[in-house]
Parts: structure tokens; C-alpha cells; sequence
């Protein structure tokens, strides 16, 4: 039952090294619903960490290799939210110096999703079925929520899964503390942020996190692992792919 | 010391290195500021009782006591109830000339003291109205405009009203008719411009003040406590037939 | 001066704020109220938005016309008999205003809230210059008896409990008040007011001025900025060039939205449009009006990286939101300008290098940017000001070291495969359940208070060619 559709997998850097089980889960949603799914090896990091620590220099050139690397792609799907927004509007201004990258970034921008936007928005589908069951809450992410406009797409997608009680998160638009390299420059405060989110978390009842970002899932997860909490966080492609995710 | 012409040098020098972040313009202006305040005038006195029921709204919602009364000749007795409360016997106020009805006539005979400020410079009278002011509990004024949108009080200084009437007395009333009622801030910035035209010839004093509700703060724990410097409480009597503004 | 804060570093001022539990919970409090009055008030204000931009468009446009602004404005005050300065820098607007004070006889000056004064410390020279110096908003006054700086742009005294202002008050004015904030307003109330009637100045900043009509505008809730304006024989504003806007109508825009913002009122109890001193025949009023223009690393913004901050109205939105300053409050920021406008300030006023630190107290959140008034891009402003930071070699040699040295692990998936591996051979002393507790170094960082997850014993790109076809 094919789509017709082709898509590339970005799998972050984060994603690759720490979180390989969200990939898969992707593929296994994607697949599906019916989308051909591809992987562009020899992927890294899209520069997003070099480029909010003020190393533009530094991050243009990871951000030219991405673009080439992934000229070929149809559509690309990216599992976190920041990744995304870093190839959607900032690669664009980070390439400006020479026209032919140029175009390519922007090229690169418009054919590049987050996951439940290419979902709902590219595919149009808001009901995945799954045999996900519990109760869950949801944080918004930074860069999906504010720079990527993004808070009813993933909520639109749990809501639609028969098993799954979604219960709104107070704050859930506040950040989690992570901002890449803030949470370990700044680390008393990243973790007072944290706390806040995850008292917030704790309160809810739910026995599941859900995120659409790896970072965010970094910090939170991390958090409530050490306060041994029996909050799960989860990505919502492991949701979406249900099973023994 | 840094003159005009190197500041503004300065200024240009930079200003000439960019040519901005984006194309942008200031707000459009009425070309015949005059024709335009003219325009709102007239809309306003068709719909005055709308926007006199959103200024009590408003009003009220920033903790202003509201009065409604057919006519000045209701007014004394009413300013009389106010005083009383307050304890007052002397009370300051706008000069005849100023209010478009004389206040002291009006309430000498109900036992009142009304301190006005007849205008003119001299630093005996400005002394002497200065301390009338800091010790009369009531302050009575007309107003310039009176802003539906936000339950505002708009009053500009002059002679025969002083600033101090509105701000030293612990209680403030404010006494209008249909011809101050304003909708919006929009068609107060008409009125405004109109106001400064041709340099601000017309203009008599050097402020404006908008006054909505009571002065307050919250600076401790976020509390709100009333009359920090300015008036505790704001009393605004709207009279059905009173004259707009001259 | 209030430099002194700033030589312990950043983290530690963070790290002693985050251990304050009074200030936790009073910053909690507040900044949950100012953001809930906040949202309030915008909902119910569809027009809202729209404003938001033509405020946007207005402060941009002034800047594109600063000189001819600048210049109109000056002529307007002038006219109208008032007199007007231009200081290059905050000494320079120091000493106009003592100089002023030296011939004039001022022994004691009331002043009304300016961040502008403050940014200049202008009230530790005017002591110096045996002039009082006396804040009459209730919460500059409250810190000025303490000795201390304002912790927040809108509410200074934030930080103070109603016990600490009374234990103030009782020690500096002599008397015993209860804990009480009517008892302690009603304090302030009638002990500031002999203060009104006496000063021979009253200092002020300026929230606007209109060059087309040469007014000032001051927003208050107090009443103070009408006393400071009317009763002294001297009113002196001191104010940055860029708060000059064109006209009274575009005036109207951001009074629409400037309350709104800073408090979620509609408009604060008093805006205060200030012409002149007092006209031919009116009584009361100031005999003289100085308006000083201040650059202060302003101008140099004009055509800066940081040109949008010049937008800034200064109504405190980016505070209450940033959960870096929710978490840590005003003071340990160690400026004038606190949260994330206050680092671009910094940066502006003082340059880059003082805010070596600051500038990587934000998460790149972006709820600033999302309630400022003005929709200045503070996030995008600090990643400029973090790139200018290594540009200008100013971070730490051993940080660009290690972030040029990710830069060539991005580029070559050789190295990335291989930082991989050597991840999963050195964390293994060191994991428990699949997860890692306590990390050397660097990454201790991290492990002091969060687990990190492991190398994946496969990474995605291993797994991939087993996930099957298509």
C-alpha cells in the first residue's frame, strides 16, 4: 500500500549515538503508513550545537556538507524539533555567502520535516493507529513550539490513538532546561529549570513523557531516571509505532 | 561637552552604514489634523451613551467610583455627599474659567471652602495653592477628554487649572459631560494632533495627564495598595447636560 | 560602583540566588503573576498583534530618520522653552546634571523611576556631590534605604518580603511599622510627600518623546512622575536617544501595548505627557526643563549587530518569561539591565566583553521573543553576540578548541563512527542499569544532577541496513 511517497531519514547526532530506538521507530511508523524510507549514510550532526555556541564559522561548514549530503532526497524527516528549525531557517543564512549553496539550503529547507509535522502535514494523515496504551502528557519543545509554530500536530496524533489518554501538562510550553550546551555550562540552573518541568511532569499522574526532541528527552529523561521517577519519557514516534517500543 | 551638530554627526555616520532590517514606515497622519478631530467630534456625539456605558465599565473596573446625574444642578449636592465622607471643608478646584461652571457658587452655600488658582505667576500665590492643595482631602476638576476604551481621565494643565488639584488631594473628582466621551486611543491621537497643531499655539499648560483609576503600586510582595502619591480613590460624575470641551 | 558585583563569577552569583529560598519563591510568585496578567490581557486583545508590528515598524522606522527625529525633537523643546543636552556617554550626562545642581543651589533632587539613571549611577554621584539623591516609586525607594539594586526592571523591590521593608523602614525612618504593605505604602506616602514639596529638582527618564510636538512621556502607577514633573522648580530627564518616536499617534500604539505588557493593565494609572516647563500663566510647574540625550553605546548599535534592542521599550515582558531569570533573578545577572534584553543592553553599554558570561545565561528558548512587545529577536541577537564572543577570541582558548575539534567530527563520519566507539569503550566503567550516574571531568557537569543515556551498544546508522527494505 504505497504512498508513492519517499522519504529521508535525518536521524540527528543525538538520535544516532543515544537514541536508535526512536529511529526505528520512525522507519516503523513511516512504513506503515505507507512511506518508502531511506537513511543517506554517513550523517552526523547538523551543526546546531557549534551554531548556538557562536561558532558560525565552524557550523557553515557542517551546514554545506548536510545540504550535499542530502541534495538527492526527496523529502527529508527529521525526529527532533531543533534539527529541523536549524535546517529550515537557519542553514539558508548560515550558506548566503555563495549562491549555489545558497539554493541548495533553501531547497534543503523546504523539502525538510519534523516528524509529526510530515505526518499530519505532508502525509495528512491525524489518526495512526497504534497499540499504545496509557496515560501521557506533553511537553513542547522550544524550537517545534516557537520556532517551528508546531503544538497541535503532535497532540492531534496521541489524542487520535484509542488507547492513549492525553493529559495537558501546566507549563508545557516552558523549557525544559536543556539548550544544548547551557545544560553543562550553566548547570544549577538548567537543573532548577528541570526540576520545575518535572515537578510539573510528576503532577500530572501520567505514566508517560512525550517529547519531539532528542535533546529535551536528553534532559528530561535524565532527570527523572535519576529521581528513579516511574514517569516513561518517550518520543512520540515510540508511541506511534506502539508494540513493546 | 558633546554639541548638537557632533551627537547628531555621530548619528548619521552610523546611520549611513545600514540601510535598516526592513522596509518600515511611522503611523499615516491625519494630513488636516483640525478636519479629522472634527470628524471624531461629530461620530462621538452620536454615540455617546455606548461609549458612557463602556467608560463606566472601564472605570469601575480600575476601581474609579462612578456618578450619574441629570444636570449641574444635582452636581453640588453630590460633590457635597463626597466631601463629606472625605471630611473635607476646604476643598481645591478648577477656576470658573476652566470648569465651564463656577464651583466655589456652587458650594460656599453647602458649607465648602473651594481653593481655586485664578492663574498668573507669582511664587506667593504658587506657594500658597501648593499648600491648599497638600491639605485639602478633595480635588475637583473637569477633564479634557474622558476615554471610554480604558476608563481614562484626560486632563491638560493650564491657567485656572493646576496641576496639584488632581494629584495632592487624597480623593479626585472629576466632573464631565456627553462632548468629553472618547471611544479610543486611536481617536485620542486624532484629538492630539489636532491639539498641537500649528506648533501648540492653543496649548495653555505643560501637561497632559491620563489618569486611570486611583494611583497605586504592588511593589511589596506584589500587594496592591492605593494612593502612593497620587489620590486614593477617583471619583469620576458624568452630568447628562453638561457642555464639551470649550 | 555596581561593577563590584561583577567580579564574582556568574555561575557562583547564579548558584547563590538558586540557593535563596525567599527569592525562589518570591521570583516564582512574581513572574507567574506578571505572565498571567500578561496573557490575560492580550486574549482579550485581538487587535493585539497587529499593534505589535506597526510598534515594531514605528521603532524601526525611527531609526532610519534618527537624525531628523533627534533634531525635531530638540527644536520642540526648545521652543517651548526647555533646554536640551547631548551626552556622548553616561559621564557626560553625569556631569550635566551635577553641573546643573552646582548652579542652580540643588541640595536634594526627588526622582521618579529611570533605568536610564541608573544605568549611569548617576544617584551615587549626585551623593558624592553632596546633592540627596531621593527614589520616590515605592520599590526604588525600598532598595535605595536597603543600598541595593533594583532586581527587576518593573517591580525593583521583587526580592524584599513585607517584614524586610518594615524592618527598613523602622531602622531608616525611625519609627516601628507593621508588616503591613498598606502601613508600609501609607509610610512612604507621607514621608516621600514632604520630600515632593521641599526638592528643589525632580530627575526623570522618559518613556517616550515625541519629536513632532517635543513631549515626554512618563508611565507610572504611582503618581510619582506627575509630583517630580509639577512641584520642583528644576525637572531634568535624562533619556536614550532611541526612545524618540515621530508622532502622537504612533504615541497611541505603544501606549496600547506598553502596559499591557509590562502588567497586563490597559493603561497604567498615570502617562504623564510632559511639554515644557510651565507656560506663561500657568502656576504651577517646573521653571526649567532639561531633557539630556544620551548615547552611551547606543548609536554605535545603529548600524550593529544589536540594532533591534534599540526597539526595546523597557516593559519587562522577557524577564518575567525566561526561565533563566525566573530561576535566578536580577541581581546575579551583576548589571544595570537584568534578563534577556538586559544582556543585549549590557553588551551595548559596556561592550562585548562584559557579557563574557552572560551571554550563555539563556536556553535559546525563545519565550522572549514570543511576549516582547516590540518582537525584538533576542535569541538570534545572543547567538550574534556568542559568535562575536569567539570572533573577537574572547570565549575561552580551551572551548573553541574542543568546539573546532566537534566541528571536524561533523564533517567526517569517520571520526563521528569512531568518537562512537570510544564513547562506548570508556563509558562502560561507569554505567548502571544502561545509564551513566557519575561522569569525570567535564561531563560531571551533566551527571551531578541528571543521568545521561548511553551509547547505543548500536547507533541508528548500524541498525539501519538490518530495518529491512523499503
Amino acid at each position: 500500500m504505497g504512498t508513492g511517497v519517499k522519504a529521508s531519514i535525518m536521524i540527528t547526532c543525538l538520535g544516532d549515538l543515544f537514541f536508535p530506538e526512536v529511529g526505528v521507530a520512525m522507519v516503523t511508523v513511516l512504513r506503515r503508513l505507507g512511506v518508502t524510507v531511506d537513511f543517506p549514510g554517513g550523517q552526523t550532526c547538523c551543526g546546531m550545537p557549534l551554531f548556538n555556541s557562536g561558532y558560525h564559522d565552524e557550523a557553515v561548514r557542517v551546514a554545506e556538507r548536510t545540504v550535499r549530503l542530502f541534495a538527492e532526497a526527496e523529502r527529508v524527516v527529521v525526529p527532533s524539533g531543533s534539527c529541523a528549525w536549524m535546517v529550515k531557517t537557519e542553514y539558508p543564512g548560515l550558506l548566503k555567502h555563495d549562491p549555489e549553496l545558497s539554493a541548495a539550503a533553501r531547497s534543503l529547507a523546504a523539502r525538510t520535516h519534523e516528524f509529526s509535522q510530515f505526518i499530519v502535514d505532508v502525509l495528512g494523515v491525524t489518526r495512526v493507529e497504534s497499540d499504545f496504551a496509557g496515560t501521557v502528557t506533553y511537553h513542547d519543545s522550544c524550537h517545534l513550539l516557537r520556532g517551528l509554530g508546531e503544538s497541535r500536530a503532535p497532540r492531534t496524533l496521541l489524542r487520535n490513538i484509542a488507547g492513549v489518554d492525553l493529559v495537558e501538562l501546566p507549563g508545557s510550553d516552558e523549557c525544559c532546561g536543556f539548550g544544548g550546551s547551557f545544560a553543562v555550562r550553566l548547570p544549577e540552573v538548567s537543573t532548577a529549570i528541570l526540576d520545575k518541568k518535572l515537578g510539573n511532569v510528576e503532577a500530572t499522574g501520567a505514566g508517560c513523557l512525550v517529547a519531539c526532541d532528542a535533546g529535551c528527552l536528553m534532559q528530561m529523561g535524565g532527570g527523572l531516571s535519576r529521581r528513579a521517577s516511574r514517569v516513561r519519557p518517550l518520543h512520540l514516534a515510540q508511541i506511534l509505532a506502539g508494540g513493546r517500543s | 561637552m558633546t554639541t548638537r551638530a557632533e551627537f547628531l554627526g555621530r548619528v548619521r555616520t552610523e546611520m549611513a552604514k545600514t540601510r535598516g532590517l526592513f522596509s518600515a514606515t511611522p503611523s499615516p497622519r491625519p494630513g488636516h489634523p483640525r478636519e479629522a478631530a472634527e470628524t471624531v467630534r461629530r461620530q462621538l456625539a452620536e454615540r455617546w451613551p455606548p461609549a458612557l456605558d463602556r467608560f463606566r465599565a472601564e472605570f469601575e473596573r480600575v476601581a474609579g467610583v462612578f456618578h450619574r446625574v441629570p444636570s449641574l444642578v444635582e452636581v453640588p449636592a453630590l460633590l457635597a455627599r463626597i466631601a463629606a465622607v472625605t471630611g473635607a471643608r476646604e476643598v481645591v478646584g478648577w477656576e470658573a474659567g476652566a470648569l465651564g461652571w463656577d464651583l466655589s457658587a456652587a458650594l460656599t452655600p453647602l458649607g465648602l471652602t473651594v481653593r481655586s488658582a485664578p492663574g498668573g505667576d507669582g511664587d506667593a500665590e504658587r506657594l500658597r495653592h501648593r499648600e491648599e492643595a497638600a491639605r485639602a482631602p478633595l480635588g475637583i476638576t473637569g477633564v479634557d477628554w474622558a476615554l471610554a476604551e480604558t476608563g481614562t481621565l484626560i486632563i491638560a494643565s493650564g491657567p485656572g487649572r493646576p496641576r496639584s488639584t488632581s494629584l495632592l488631594p487624597d480623593t479626585h473628582v472629576a466632573v464631565f459631560g456627553p462632548g468629553h466621551l472618547v471611544e479610543s486611543l486611536e481617536q485620542v491621537g486624532l484629538l492630539l494632533e489636532a491639539f498641537h497643531a500649528d506648533g501648540g499655539a492653543a496649548v495653555r499648560g505643560g501637561t497632559i495627564a491620563f489618569i486611570t483609576g486611583p494611583s497605586r503600586t504592588a511593589d511589596i510582595e506584589l500587594t496592591l495598595t492605593r494612593g502612593v502619591h497620587g489620590p486614593k480613590e477617583v471619583h469620576a460624575v458624568f452630568v447628562d447636560t453638561l457642555g464639551g470641551p470649550a | 560602583m555596581s561593577e563590584k558585583r561583577g567580579q564574582v563569577p556568574f555561575p557562583e552569583r547564579a548558584g547563590a540566588a538558586l540557593k535563596d529560598a525567599y527569592l525562589q519563591e518570591a521570583l516564582g510568585i512574581a513572574t507567574t503573576k506578571f505572565i498571567d496578567l500578561r496573557r490575560e490581557a492580550f486574549e482579550g486583545f485581538p487587535q493585539g498583534d497587529a499593534l505589535r508590528d506597526r510598534a515594531r515598524s514605528i521603532k524601526e522606522a525611527t531609526l532610519q530618520r534618527l537624525d531628523h527625529y533627534l533634531g525635531l525633537l530638540a527644536d520642540n523643546v526648545e521652543r517651548l522653552g526647555g533646554h536640551v543636552h547631548w551626552a556622548g556617554t553616561g559621564e557626560e550626562a553625569r556631569e550635566i546634571v551635577l553641573r546643573l545642581c552646582r548652579d542652580r543651589g540643588v541640595k536634594m533632587a526627588v526622582k521618579s523611576k529611570s533605568m536610564a539613571t541608573e544605568e549611569i549611577d548617576l544617584n551615587e554621584a549626585l551623593e558624592h556631590a553632596g546633592v540627596t539623591p531621593i527614589e520616590t516609586d515605592l520599590g526604588e525607594y525600598i532598595i535605595q534605604l536597603a543600598h541595593e539594586k533594583p532586581s527587576h526592571i518593573i517591580a525593583p523591590a521583587i526580592h524584599k518580603t513585607k517584614s524586610q521593608v518594615a524592618e527598613l523602614f523602622s531602622k531608616e525612618l525611625k519609627g516601628r511599622f507593621a508588616a503591613d504593605p498598606e502601613v508600609l505604602t501609607a509610610v512612604a506616602r507621607k514621608e516621600l510627600r514632604q520630600k515632593f514639596l521641599q526638592a528643589d529638582m525632580g530627575i526623570t527618564g522618559a518613556n517616550f518623546a515625541v519629536a513632532d510636538t517635543g513631549t515626554l512621556v512618563l508611565v507610572t502607577n504611582e503618581g510619582n512622575g506627575r509630583m517630580v514633573t509639577s512641584l520642583p522648580r528644576i525637572h531634568v530627564a535624562v533619556m536614550g536617544m532611541e526612545k524618540v518616536i515621530p508622532s502622537m499617534i504612533d504615541l497611541m500604539v505603544f501606549l496600547a501595548i506598553l502596559a499591557r505588557s509590562a502588567t497586563g493593565q490597559k493603561l497604567s494609572s498615570y502617562t504623564t505627557l510632559v511639554r515644557g516647563p510651565r507656560l506663561p500663566g500657568e502656576l504651577e510647574g517646573p521653571e526649567e526643563l532639561h531633557l539630556i540625550l544620551m548615547d552611551n553605546g547606543r548609536v554605535r548599535q545603529v548600524a550593529g549587530p544589536l540594532r533591534e534592542a534599540l526597539y526595546c521599550l523597557r516593559c519587562g515582558a522577557c524577564l518575567n518569561v525566561c526561565p533563566v531569570y525566573r530561576q535566578i533573578g536580577g541581581h546575579a545577572y551583576g548589571h544595570t539591565y537584568p534578563g534577556p534584553i538586559g544582556i543585549l543592553l549590557t553588551a551595548m553599554l559596556k561592550g562585548d566583553r562584559s557579557v563574557k558570561e552572560l551571554a550563555h545565561a539563556s536556553s535559546l528558548c525563545g519565550a522572549c521573543k514570543d511576549v516582547c512587545p516590540v518582537r525584538i529577536d533576542i535569541p538570534r541577537m545572543l547567538v550574534e553576540l556568542r559568535d562575536q564572543l569567539d570572533r573577537g577570541r574572547i570565549a575561552p582558548w580551551r572551548e573553541r578548541m574542543v568546539f573546532r575539534a566537534a566541528r571536524r567530527g561533523m564533517q567526517s563520519p569517520t571520526l563521528f563512527r569512531l568518537g562512537a566507539r570510544m564513547g562506548r569503550l570508556l563509558q562502560r566503567p561507569f554505567l548502571h542499569g544502561g545509564r551513566l550516574r557519575r561522569l569525570p571531568l567535564f561531563f560531571g557537569q551533566w551527571t551531578a544532577t541528571r543521568d545521561l543515556p548511553a551509547v547505543a551498544a548500536k547507533t541508528f546508522s548500524e541498525r539501519w541496513k538490518d530495518l529491512g527494505t523499503p
